[in-house]
């Protein structure tokens, strides 16, 4: 975060006003409809980056159960990444391809595509984590103070997410007692059985 | 864990339905009830599945698009919000076919992945699946869910001019089953003002003398018959003397010589249901419709390829279903393991050629592959009740028929015919105890 990067409120309305088409559904073999490598390999062709075919195929590989939130974060990164604010920037050197794969793969771990648009402290560490991997700190702000929010708000999100990990696992393991109790073995009246 | 009483299995039991629940158990033919349920609904529950029925009777069931869902869109927020096998792939699609398919596999893996959190746990309850594909399957259900099937039937039913009518005093169903291991129980339908339901076995061993069995249906002289076309074939061998006002069956593929069988004998429409554990009653044969009417006005049903993508309409494939009411288990392209096409009959979605699990195909004594509808061809005309076609691995086949006798001669010449006279064929007597089972089956790989 060596650098001073735009303001934040810049980035935030442009996640707002993200359009369906980059919230659409990832291609993965015989599902979706948005080729993510497709619009990566333009991002990149923007920047001056050339990706490989392999960076490019880590953006088409996968199941929609497990790579789904991923590659739609990955989009809606691209999206962010195309803002005039960076546009203008020199980011051939620029870890842009890391930020899209790895940075999105951590942030598909605790959010869901959706909430990053619509939940106004998502959206802020959405903003922040894009500067933030690509070096730079919003407008008016110290590194301290840039580094201390995200951090709190990585962390709040991901203590929430713990909890809510550790509440569906209980609620799991009581629907799994529920479900083996006698009573639950005797059923109840169908007027016909399969 | 205590066992539930009475008061649980039967909350609102009045002392009429108690003289029911007595006359069941006692009665001097009665069979030797195995086990207890109940109907387990609350006051509340009663009136929510009575206003379930109205809604169903005069629901319209849409053809099938997605644009004539207008639940959907709903619907599939609530499952991605509220079940975790969906949450944790994020967001609600925009279109239902950027949903990957599930199936049994699945499901079965842990159930509880797939129950909503606003499902209420305490009142949970639990549906078997036999496993003829290989995955037995726990279904989490709830006691309203089981009771609103009778709201299906009403609507099949009236397909044929039946309009249930059993109340207090009344048999309103006998479920009949003929197996070793059988679950039996005695209880009434609060909905139909206490009218009793008989769940029973026909095989001998649950019965203290097997003539009980006719005399004991004689007395309950119940308004439905409802069971599996074993049970069936068990049935007519009683010769009791049954005026039902319709049968209903269930788990198997009803063949045509059987189910004129029933007609005849009982004198009342018989109905072929289409119903899983998994999703209740889905669709009833009419035969004026060419197929199995589709029952169901807040599920969608598509028929996919074996790559998971929508097939023209016509076009046979998976069924696969979205929707539903049990709330306990929101399905979303659940892919039934079941085979059909779905057409439009008038204003109706139909399905048509609907064949129970995968098509099965068997190697003549040639070589040449033959798909199992063209078995189902040939041995059309000769009026079978019940069988099973298995293909070993040595390319051997094992027929097995309910009522061997009457057809061993026809079965033969009819068989060799189409898979060539040298071709191994054992034929033997079908023993209908066995359960549920698979119409065909081979151990051969295309």
């Amino acid at each position: 975060m060596d650098q001073e990067g735009c303001e934040l409120s810049r980035l935030m309305r442009r996640i707002t006003e993200t359009p369906p088409e980059f919230l659409d559904e990832p291609r993965l073999g015989q599902h979706g409809t948005v080729a993510v490598s497709a619009v990566v390999g333009d991002l990149c062709h923007w920047h001056g980056i050339v990706p490989g075919s392999a960076a490019l195929d880590a953006f088409a590989v996968g199941t929609p159960k497990s790579d789904r939130n991923r590659l739609r974060v990955s989009l809606l990164l691209s999206w962010v990444l195309a803002e005039d604010w960076f546009r203008s920037l020199d980011l051939r050197a620029a870890p842009l391809i890391p930020l899209l794969l790895q940075g999105a793969s951590e942030l598909s771990e605790h959010v869901a595509v959706e909430k990053l648009v619509s939940d106004p402290e998502r959206r802020e560490e959405l903003a922040r984590f894009c500067l933030a991997r690509l070096g730079f700190r919003p407008l008016g702000e110290t590194r301290a103070q840039a580094e201390d929010r995200l951090t709190s708000l990585s962390a709040a999100e991901r203590a929430r997410v713990l909890r809510a990990s550790r509440e569906a696992e209980a609620r799991a393991r009581a629907v799994r007692e529920a479900l083996a109790r006698k009573a639950a073995e005797e059923s109840a009246d169908k007027y016909t059985r399969e | 864990m205590t066992d539930p009483s009475d008061a649980e299995r039967y909350p609102t039991l009045t002392e009429e339905g108690k003289r029911m629940l007595q006359r069941l158990r006692e009665h001097r033919h009665a069979p030797i009830f195995r086990n207890e349920s109940g109907n387990r609904l609350t006051r509340e529950d009663v009136e929510t599945v009575r206003a379930f029925e109205r809604e169903v009777v005069e629901a319209v069931v849409a053809d099938q698009r997605e644009e004539s869902a207008p639940w959907l869109a709903e619907y599939l927020a609530r499952v991605y919000r509220e079940v975790p096998f969906y949450r944790a792939m994020g967001g609600a699609p925009r279109r239902l076919t950027d949903v990957p398919p599930v199936g049994r596999a699945e499901l079965g893996q842990d159930v509880a992945r797939f129950v909503p959190d606003s499902a209420p746990v305490e009142r949970l309850i639990n549906f078997r699946t036999s496993g003829t594909t290989g995955h037995p399957l726990l279904i989490a259900s709830h006691p309203v869910v089981a009771a609103s099937y009778l709201a299906f039937h009403r609507r099949a039913l009236r397909r044929f001019g039946v309009t249930l009518r059993a109340a207090n005093g009344d048999v309103g169903v006998v479920l009949l089953g003929y197996q070793r291991k059988c679950f039996t129980y005695v209880s009434v339908t609060p909905t139909m003002d206490e009218a009793g339901l008989v769940k029973l076995n026909l095989y001998p061993d649950d019965w203290r003398d097997p003539e009980d069995r006719r005399k004991y249906l004689e007395n309950l002289s119940p308004e439905v018959l409802a069971g599996d076309p074993i049970s069936f074939v068990e049935l007519l061998k009683l010769g009791a003397a049954l005026r039902p006002r319709a049968v209903l069956s269930t788990s198997m593929t009803l063949l045509p010589a059987l189910r004129q069988e029933l007609e005849t004998t009982f004198e009342c429409p018989v109905v072929d249901l289409y119903s899983l554990n998994e999703a209740g009653p889905i669709a009833a044969f009419d035969a004026n419709c060419g197929g199995h009417v589709l029952l169901q006005h807040r599920m969608l049903v598509e028929i996919l390829d074996a790559s998971g993508k929508s097939v023209p309409r016509g076009q046979r494939g998976e069924v696969t279903l979205t929707g539903g009411f049990n709330f306990c288990l929101p399905l979303v392209r659940y892919r039934t393991g079941d085979f059909a096409s779905l057409e439009l009959r008038g204003a109706e979605p139909v399905l048509v050629g609907l064949e129970g699990r995968a098509p099965v195909r068997f190697r003549t004594h040639a070589g040449e592959w033959l798909n199992n509808i063209e078995v189902t061809h040939v041995l059309q005309p000769l009026g079978l009740r019940q069988f099973h076609l298995q293909q070993r691995a040595d390319g051997a086949l094992l027929l097995r028929v309910a009522g061997l006798a009457r057809h061993e001669a026809g079965l033969r010449a009819t068989l060799l015919g189409l898979f060539g006279v040298e071709q191994a064929l054992v034929v033997e007597e079908l023993d209908g105890a066995e359960g549920k089972l698979l119409q065909y089956s081979s151990e051969l790989v295309p």
